[in-house]
Formats: structure tokens, C-alpha cells, sequence
């Protein structure tokens, strides 16, 4: 262990609060408050004002979770958004017939998920497909709704053919952006340390049907699968569990194994995050049309440049420096290993650049969100009084100077974890400087973002 | 853990982050340039300014002609709060003082379709320091990094 | 438990439900017409055949799915309602004689914005007389819209309608002939009146500017450039050049292959187009549109004062003419 990272505080020593998390009560309202919510979005969807700026679906998709995911519930929370997600809940409620109370087994033939698909693939799949619609997605409330009730029925019928939250964990397009930040999030669910061998097979084999999101609770070390669902705290040995505060490094600051399509996925969101800014941000009209005339022949254009860059340029580069970093620091490891943990360490650039690039849109677009509130399907309503509130941007001058130190602290704690993990792969003392390639690659991606964002 | 830990382990962060925010927005004032007459004209269409970019110097007395040629568009200029809107073939002139320095946005101000709250193009008054300075500061955070002492004593 | 848990998440999924059906009933009202504006390549109007009676106010609840758009009534002098998207925007209509109406849009939306009219059909019992409708000019003349009427003889300065009227006692009497005027080319104008009076040729181009001026009613300057900037400019110009914003990408007009692609509408900067175009024929292409160019037919949009300040308005491309007090 890393000293630095050793940090942890077991909120759960607090009975009132572990009374409150292992109750399934105060976790249900919430998602029955979300499901709602989720329903009320299909419905202003299909039924609502088709413009986008005066629908609820968009806005509230696109401006109000979409943002608070990225500014708050991810970058402090984890997957806390998946622990009160609705989209499994239909499901869920069909694999196995109860909502707060477990018990016994409706529709589910319970397979395990492929062998071969364990793992990002299709969630970084899914991502590029709604980064390729998103110009459409994010300003056309039906495309929205659509998304949304295909979620449902894939969420549904996954459940009902696949164990347990198999969508959850690996199909759910955001699930593989969330969980994958989610390494860096100060909130995790653990063992309780020093737990016996036994205590150890008891957490295990406690859950009649196992840990929701098919882990092993008592061997939990990683965030990136675990939803945060609780259910393991709910268990007759759950006071073998906790949830920790932790710092941001924790987890980043030890060494861990990176699957190859972590590292693509990883890269992918990088240069989606990239692409995202230039077409929402950026000067450039024609860029933006190619993004919104899917299936035109300047959108397949957008769409290769696209994946090319994300999943086949940014992985390429990043291959390229840590071969140089191979040779030059004379490492026995193969490449694979550096590539991979050289990804891993870019995580940070990553996390802050999608927070960098959701100050500069959220604040400017913010405003929009008060008439939707009176008016949520756009039909000429005034329930609040907010319904013919003019849009104005706010913090206009702030935004630029927060978008600047976000990318900055992004690019020190992106840095401090390639050399750390350099060092882990033993280029070390005068030999540090072999790092440099890695480090040029994280600085090319942030003075890319500054350029994007503020430049 | 005890509170001076705490208020210790925040320190750092903290400094940082005061010092971060000084080097980006200290004010600097760099010698005057000669003010002159810059005149744009901006064609508006779905969803695009064009040209997207505008370059002038702070105090130069900048003219824009903005003319839409499809629907109707309109002009917002990010902290002068200036604002105009123009029907197609109808050229509207906004007509302005630049003395603020930076880089600003301006954004459709009529909706004028599905991606009229991302049509947008900048004008860029004097050099952009925030950008400049955010370039130094990224260099200097990078040569921060690596001037520290051995980070990790783990071998994998 | 497990009960209190359905029902609360029936509860709460029915009243998200019941919030639009229940809300649509309270705003909902029955005499009201929802009127949708989209460009025309989005469908146009939601509805093209707008029905009432005589006497029974119309009301219209309108709103747009894309851009800005705006209503007006033809021939009519209602001020047009802004429509813009997502907004709701009302307006009454009463009708005292049946007929049929248009309506149209009158912010550009785009190069086929002109598509965007509608017809109100009133139904009922007339309650007086209609007045009996004249032909136009054109038609009473038989004019040839679409052949070449290319002025030969040109100004070598622009006439002046001011100059002339400081002679004001000496101005020939063909000059307040009205149908004299209407009926001829500016360039046929100045023929006649060489013929007859000894002037310079500049001071005769100065009593043709004179003579048309005469035509307007009070006001026709202002009324004929409104209509301009809003109806025509975006193809014809704010210059008149003809390379508005909707045609520069057209190829120039060519009276050889008239009406096999759509081109850019004549020059009015060129003194050979417009004073060779009497007002009579400048007040046929208004109505009846088409030409080769794809304009839009205006006869049953403007009134037939508002064409006659619009055909002035045109002249003043080529010449000084004053507003009447």
C-alpha cells in the first residue's frame, strides 16, 4: 500500500446511518421518484413540444442529470446514480417478483452473461453510438424518448434471460463511462479490513442470490463494478461490509490491473470528450451540421472521423509513447501491460476534461431549464411562474478561469499517476525522464481541451 | 484523524488552487495598440457564423454586419451584452467600442432550429491571455510533477 | 410492504400520466384552432384550409416547431403575429363577407418560405355587395410578361422627379394621364414627351421620374419599401442586384432557356430593366410571379394599392422619386 492513499473513513460506523442504508426504503422511494421521472421524460418525449429548448426530455436529460452526473453524483458519488438508476427496475421486478422485499423468483431463466463479453466492449460500443447522435439526441426530444424506452426494453430483456443486473454492469452504455470514473470517486463499498478467512466465505455465501451486480462483496477492490446497490450491507453478515469516505486517490494511487478494453474505453471517452467539445462548443457550423444529418454523407464523414480518432488515433499514440517508454526505460514488461496502465493512469485527464467541458456547456445553457419546468411538454403552460423566463448565461466570466484549473489539476494528477506507475514498472531515479513521452501525450490532451474549451 | 491533519492534507490543494487562480487571472496590462475601425461582416445560416472567428484589438471600434441567409438569426455577444437580430437578406449592424479584453462567445439569439443553442462563434479582443497563461500554467504543473521525489516504491 | 411499494409506484407512474391528460383538459380550449408553423420542407402549416362562418370570430392558438415564423392575413391590414418556436402566440379573426382567404407567413424560413400560405374558407350569407373586381392592367393590355423588355435609351444621369417639379408650370398634360403612364415604359415615356416638347434629354427623363411620382398615393414610399424589405429583398437584394441571400447561388437570368431552371431575378441596378418595364407589366410580374426565376405569385397576397407603391417603389431603384405629404 501506498502511504498517501491510505485514507479511509468507514461511514458506517454510525448506526443510524447503516440503520438508514440498510433499510431498502429510503433507496426505493428515490428510485420510485426517478422512475417517475424516467416516465414522465418518455411521455414529454413522444407527446411534448417537438423544439427542443422548450421540452422537458431534453432538458432535463441532457442539461439537468446529464451535468449533475458529471459535476456532483460522479466525480463524489461513484456510481451512487446507479444505486438509484430506474431502468432496471421493471427488470427486476420481473426477474424475481418484489421491490423492497426479497424474495422468490418470477421470469428468469438466470444464464450467466458470455464469457467473451465480459468486459467494456459493448459498453464503449454503446457510448460511441450516442456520442455519433448525440448533435440529434441532445436537441430532438422524440430521438430522446426513443433512447430511453430502448434502454427500458433491452434492460428488460436482459433481466428476464441473464442473472441478476447483467445490463447494469455490462451492457448499460453509461454504465461503462460511470464505473470507470467511478475508480477516482471518494465513496466506495468494502470489506471491513481484517475480516477472517471465514467471515470472508460468509459474506460470500450469504446472499442467496449473490451480490446484484455479481461480485463477490467480500473481495471487493475495485469500484468499477460495484453499484453501490447496498444490497450486500442488507446481509446477515453485512456488518462485515462498509461504506468508506476515501480520497480521490485511493484507488487510482495503488497499482491495478487494466483489461485492454478498459484502455480503449478509457482513450474512447477522452476523444469523445474531445469531439463533444468541438461540436458544442466550437466555432465551427459545419461540423455541427454533420453531426445533427445522421445518415448523410458529411455525418459519415463525422461518424469515422469519429471512431477513428477515439478508439484508433488516441490508442495508437499512446501505444507509440509507452513503446518509447519500454525502450528507453529498458522495461521487461510487455507492451500490453504499459499500454494498459498508461491508460489507466489518464483516467484523471479524462474525469476532469468531461468536467471541464460540462462547465462550459452548463452554465451557458442552464436558463432553458426554468420555462421547462413550468411548461414541460411545451404546450404553452405556466405551473411555476418560470415559464417565459428569457435564457441568459450565467458566470460567464468564472466559467473560463474554473474550465482552466479543472484541466490543469487533471493534467498534475494525470502526470503524478503515469510517473508513479512508470516507477511501478521500474523507470526509476535518473531514468524518470523516460516517462516523457506519456506525460507529452497528457499534455497534448489538455492544451487539446484548453484550445477547445478556451483557446 | 485530528483536525491539524486535516487542515494539513488541505494546505497544499488549497495554496495551489489560490496560486492557480492569481496566475490566470492577475491583470497584466500590455502596451496599447493603436485602436482602428474593424468592420465583419457575418453571414448567419443553420447553424453557422461565418466567419466564426473575429480578431481585433482592445479599444479598435468594430462594426458587424450580420446577415442571415435562411431564417431568421440573431447575435448575443457574451459580456458586452450586445445583441441584434437579422431576417434573411435584412443586414443588421451592431456597432461597438472593444474594451474588454479576452475571448468571447456569441451565440444565436432567435431560435432558429434544433441546434440554435450551440450556434455560436468567438471574438477574440487582444491576445488571449487566459489561454497563454493557461498553456505556462499546464507546463509548470507538469514540471511540478515530475520535480517531485519518487512517488511510488512499488515494483509490479 | 411489498404492497405499499406497488401501489406507491403505480401512484407515482399514474399521476406523471394523469399530469399531461389532466393538464390538457384544463388548458384546453374548445372554440380554439391550434395552428403549428414549420418550414415548408418540415410540412408548413399544420393546417392549409382553415373553416368559419360570417360573423364568428375565428380563434387561432399558434405556434412553431423549428424557427421563427409569423402570421398575416392578405390583403388585409391586420399587423402580422409573430410565431416563434416553443411560444404560443393567439390572435382573433372575424370575417363579415364569405370568401375565400389567404393567409401567409411573413418571416423568411428559408428559400421556399413563400410556400407558406393557407386559405381561410368563410362560409354564410353575403352582406352586401361585393365590389365587382377590375382585371388588372396587364391583362385588359394584353401584356406578354415574359418576353425581354430591354430599354435602348438610358439617362446618362438618374432623373430626378425634383427637378422637374421646380417647372411644374410647364409639365405637359400626358404626364397626368394616369393610364398614359401605367400602360408604357418609362423609356416609351421619355419617347412621346421628346417628341412633343423641345428639352435637353435629361430634363425629359426628369418629368418621366416627375409623372410616375405623381402616381402614388400618400405614403406609397414608405408602404412600398416595407413590402420590399419584407417580401422581395430576400431574393432581389437590399442593392435591387438581384443576388439576394435565397438566389446567389442561381445562375443569372436568361431569357433564351426562360423557365428550364430557376435563375436569379433581373438586375434592378441596370437601367436598362427597369426603364423598359412599364408599371402595368412591373404590376403583372407581382401578381401573377413566375418569370423562369421561381418568384412567388403575389395577387392574392397585396392589395392592389400595395402593388402599385411596390411597382414605384421599384423605379426608385433608377431614379430620385419623393414621399407625397
Amino acid at each position: 500500500m501506498e502511504k498517501a492513499a491510505l485514507y479511509h473513513f468507514d461511514l458506517t460506523r454510525y448506526a443510524w446511518l447503516r440503520r438508514l442504508l440498510t433499510s431498502r426504503w429510503p433507496q426505493f422511494i428515490l428510485r420510485a421518484i426517478t422512475l417517475a421521472g424516467f416516465v414522465l421524460v418518455i411521455l414529454t418525449g413522444f407527446i411534448g413540444s417537438p423544439v427542443g429548448s422548450r421540452n422537458f426530455a431534453v432538458m432535463f436529460v441532457w442539461i439537468a442529470w446529464w451535468s449533475a452526473l458529471k459535476l456532483i453524483m460522479l466525480p463524489f458519488g461513484g456510481r451512487a446514480w446507479c444505486s438509484i438508476c430506474p431502468i432496471p427496475m421493471p427488470g427486476e421486478w420481473l426477474q424475481q417478483g418484489w421491490l423492497v422485499k426479497p424474495g422468490g423468483k418470477m421470469f428468469n431463466l438466470g444464464l450467466r452473461w458470455p464469457r467473451r463479453l465480459r468486459n467494456t466492449w459493448l459498453q464503449s460500443a454503446g457510448f460511441a453510438a450516442i456520442g455519433l447522435f448525440s448533435a440529434l439526441t441532445l436537441t430532438t426530444p422524440v430521438v430522446t424518448a426513443w433512447i430511453f424506452v430502448g434502454l427500458i426494453v433491452v434492460a428488460v430483456a436482459v433481466s428476464v434471460i441473464f442473472e441478476q443486473r447483467s445490463f447494469c454492469r455490462y451492457l448499460c452504455p453509461m454504465g461503462g463511462f460511470i464505473g470507470l470514473y467511478a475508480t477516482m470517486a471518494p465513496l466506495e463499498l468494502r470489506p471491513q479490513p481484517g475480516l477472517t478467512p471465514v467471515e470472508k466465505g460468509a459474506a460470500a455465501r450469504e446472499w442467496p442470490r449473490g451480490c446484484p451486480w455479481i461480485n463477490n462483496p467480500a473481495a471487493l477492490k475495485a469500484n468499477a463494478n460495484c453499484g453501490l446497490c447496498l444490497e450486500c450491507l442488507r446481509t446477515e453478515s453485512g456488518a462485515n461490509m462498509a461504506l468508506n469516505v476515501r480520497s480521490f486517490d485511493a484507488e487510482l494511487g495503488q497499482p491495478g490491473a487494466f483489461r485492454l478494453d478498459e484502455a480503449f474505453l478509457s482513450l474512447g471517452l477522452l476523444g469523445s470528450v474531445m469531439i463533444y467539445s468541438a461540436v458544442f462548443q466550437g466555432p465551427w457550423g459545419a461540423l455541427k451540421n454533420a453531426a445533427l444529418n445522421a445518415g448523410s454523407g458529411a455525418w459519415w464523414s463525422f461518424a469515422a472521423f469519429f471512431l477513428l480518432a477515439s478508439f484508433g488515433l488516441l490508442p495508437a499514440l499512446l501505444a507509440g509513447a509507452s513503446a518509447l517508454v519500454r525502450r528507453t526505460g529498458n522495461l521487461a514488461q510487455p507492451l500490453q501491460m504499459v499500454f494498459t496502465l498508461f491508460s489507466r493512469a489518464l483516467l484523471p485527464l479524462g474525469l476532469l476534461s468531461w468536467i471541464a467541458f460540462t462547465v462550459s456547456f452548463a452554465f451557458g445553457k442552464l436558463a432553458y431549464l426554468w420555462p421547462v419546468l413550468s411548461d414541460p411538454f411545451g404546450w404553452g403552460w405556466n405551473l411555476f411562474g418560470t415559464a417565459s423566463v428569457e435564457w441568459q448565461p450565467y458566470l460567464l466570466s468564472a466559467t473560463p478561469v474554473i474550465e482552466t484549473v479543472l484541466l490543469v489539476t487533471g493534467l498534475i494528477w494525470s502526470g503524478r499517476t503515469i510517473l508513479k506507475t512508470a516507477e511501478q514498472l521500474g523507470v526509476r531515479g535518473e531514468r524518470r525522464w523516460a516517462a516523457a513521452p506519456v506525460l507529452l501525450f497528457a499534455l497534448a490532451g489538455t492544451l487539446t481541451m484548453l484550445w477547445l474549451l478556451i483557446g | 484523524m485530528t483536525l491539524p491533519k486535516f487542515i494539513s492534507i488541505l494546505a497544499k490543494p488549497i495554496l495551489g488552487l489560490t496560486l492557480a487562480v492569481l496566475a490566470l487571472t492577475a491583470p497584466l496590462s500590455l502596451p496599447p495598440t493603436q485602436p482602428v475601425e474593424r468592420y465583419f461582416r457575418i453571414e448567419a445560416s443553420q447553424f453557422a457564423y461565418s466567419p466564426g472567428v473575429l480578431q481585433v484589438n482592445p479599444g479598435d471600434q468594430v462594426t458587424i454586419d450580420l446577415v442571415a441567409t435562411d431564417v431568421v438569426h440573431g447575435i448575443y455577444i457574451d459580456n458586452y451584452e450586445l445583441q441584434a437580430s437579422a431576417d434573411p437578406g435584412q443586414t443588421a449592424r451592431l456597432t461597438f467600442t472593444a474594451d474588454q479584453a479576452g475571448l468571447f462567445r456569441f451565440r444565436c439569439l432567435v431560435p432558429c432550429g434544433q441546434l440554435h443553442p450551440f450556434m455560436l462563434g468567438k471574438l477574440q479582443v487582444g491576445p488571449n491571455q487566459l489561454f497563454l497563461r493557461a498553456v505556462l500554467l499546464s507546463l509548470a504543473g507538469l514540471l511540478l510533477v515530475l520535480w517531485k521525489k519518487p512517488l511510488s516504491t512499488i515494483s509490479i | 410492504m411489498e404492497k405499499l411499494a406497488k401501489i406507491l409506484v403505480v401512484v407515482l407512474i399514474l399521476l406523471v400520466a394523469a399530469v399531461p391528460l389532466l393538464g390538457q383538459q384544463i388548458i384546453a380550449q374548445p372554440e380554439t384552432i391550434e395552428l403549428r408553423a414549420r418550414m415548408p420542407e418540415n410540412g408548413g402549416w399544420s393546417q392549409e384550409f382553415i373553416y368559419g362562418l360570417v360573423n364568428v370570430p375565428i380563434k387561432l392558438r399558434m405556434t412553431s416547431d423549428d424557427v421563427v415564423h409569423s402570421f398575416a392575413l392578405a390583403q388585409s391590414s391586420l399587423p402580422s403575429v409573430e410565431i416563434f418556436p416553443g411560444k404560443f402566440s393567439e390572435t382573433e379573426l372575424v370575417f363579415d363577407q364569405p370568401g375565400e382567404y389567404t393567409f401567409y407567413c411573413t418571416r423568411w424560413c428559408g428559400a421556399n418560405h413563400w410556400r407558406m400560405r393557407g386559405t381561410i374558407v368563410i362560409e354564410g350569407p353575403a352582406s352586401s355587395d361585393q365590389p365587382t373586381s377590375v382585371p388588372p392592367l396587364f391583362l385588359q393590355l394584353g401584356l406578354d410578361l415574359d418576353a425581354p423588355h430591354f430599354a435602348r435609351v438610358i439617362p446618362s444621369n438618374r432623373p430626378e422627379s425634383a427637378r422637374a417639379s421646380e417647372r411644374t408650370n410647364a409639365l405637359p398634360d400626358g404626364l397626368t394621364d394616369g393610364e398614359n403612364i401605367w400602360s408604357k415604359s418609362p423609356e416609351a415615356l421619355w419617347k412621346d414627351l421628346k417628341a412633343d416638347e423641345d428639352l435637353d434629354d435629361q430634363s425629359v427623363w426628369d418629368m418621366v421620374a416627375w409623372g410616375l411620382n405623381q402616381q402614388g398615393s400618400s405614403g406609397w414610399m414608405g408602404q412600398g419599401r416595407e413590402l420590399y424589405t419584407q417580401n422581395c429583398l430576400a431574393c432581389h437584394s437590399e442593392s435591387g442586384r438581384g443576388d439576394g441571400v435565397m438566389v446567389r447561388d442561381l445562375p443569372p437570368m436568361n431569357h433564351d432557356k426562360m423557365g428550364s431552371e430557376a435563375t436569379r431575378p433581373p438586375d434592378f441596378s441596370d437601367p436598362a430593366v427597369l426603364l423598359g418595364a412599364s408599371p402595368a407589366l412591373l404590376e403583372g410580374k407581382i401578381i401573377r410571379g413566375g418569370m423562369g426565376t421561381g418568384m412567388p405569385y403575389w395577387g392574392n397576397i397585396f392589395t392592389s394599392e400595395q402593388i402599385r407603391s411596390l411597382v414605384l417603389y421599384l423605379y426608385s431603384f433608377q431614379m430620385e422619386l419623393e414621399e407625397r405629404p
